[in-house]
């Protein structure tokens, strides 16, 4: 009993590791295509690339495999010619211009970030079951984390669930790295 | 764009029977992962709507701290230049 949980919590650690080192692989290869940049002068150019391309390195991490990562690098390549998603390590050159547009363009990048509409509960009268509140509550919600997760708004109920696991574990890695990224550069000037 | 591909549920019934036991057992692991706030409310029984409203509020979160830390490398990518030290020390971050 212990030993079971004990060995599924020493091959979650080991699989969060593996998910963080592929993260950290793509998302640095992806930053050295612009080292040379000049097209990046301003900061806030500078910082919608590392969003963009932590985003793309995290989706394209998993390999395909979820629908939330296909949805992600999808968008990210919605402003070019070539509408084919592809993983990074198959098209970095695409990859490259649709960021470099995508960053200079006068849009902002927008994560999606839930923008849902406050409508107001009709909770007026007192004779609503609260089995049926419940459920309107709960569509609702659903409804809300569809257009928090990326691709959510293609998904059915259960698959929303597993792919949100997902995707909380892999932002989880992307913080953990950038995180200790930001602590090396922050130690390095010494 | 949006593709309606299949995924490979095996572990799943055909989506007609999806039962309410693996709708159960898929939100009790989405709780595992969100921050616990409400310790004392440890019921067995899992509220559907609070673990997706907490849910939603954890990601907003975490999309949050993205973007802080996005802001706060910004200054890291001026230094990305292949022959700087912060560059090697990156490289043998991955190469191990």
């Amino acid at each position: 009993m212990m030993t079971c949980s004990t060995s599924h919590r020493l091959k979650m650690r080991a699989d969060k590791s593996l998910l963080r080192q592929k993260f950290l692989k793509k998302w640095v290869k992806l930053l050295q295509l612009y080292t040379s940049s000049e097209k990046l002068a301003t900061v806030i150019e500078r910082k919608k690339l590392i969003e963009l391309s932590a985003d793309v390195a995290l989706a394209s991490a998993r390999g395909g495999t979820t629908r939330w990562s296909r949805a992600l690098i999808a968008s990210a390549f919605k402003d070019s010619h070539d509408k084919t998603p592809c993983c990074a390590n198959g098209g970095e050159r695409t990859l490259h211009e649709s960021i470099t547009r995508k960053i200079t363009s006068k849009k902002v990048l927008q994560r999606i970030r839930g923008g849902a509409s406050k409508e107001a509960q009709a909770s007026s009268s007192n004779r609503i079951p609260a089995s049926s509140i419940a459920k309107r509550l709960v569509k609702k919600r659903t409804k809300l984390l569809k257009k928090i997760v990326p691709g959510g708004e293609s998904m059915d109920n259960v698959s929303l669930i597993s792919e949100t696991l997902d995707y909380i574990i892999s932002l989880r890695a992307q913080i953990d790295v950038m995180r200790s990224l930001v602590y090396l550069s922050g130690h390095l000037d010494a | 764009m949006s593709s309606r591909r299949s995924r490979q549920s095996s572990s799943l019934g055909p989506s007609s029977r999806i039962s309410d036991d693996q709708i159960a057992d898929l939100l009790s692991k989405l709780r595992q992962l969100l921050p616990e706030i409400h310790d004392n409310r440890r019921s067995s029984k899992v509220s559907a709507s609070k673990v997706l409203q907490e849910t939603c509020n954890y990601i907003r979160s975490l999309h949050r701290e993205v973007d802080d830390l996005s802001q706060r490398l910004t200054q890291l990518l001026t230094t990305i230049d292949a022959d700087s030290p912060e560059a090697a020390i990156i490289r043998s971050l991955i190469l191990q």
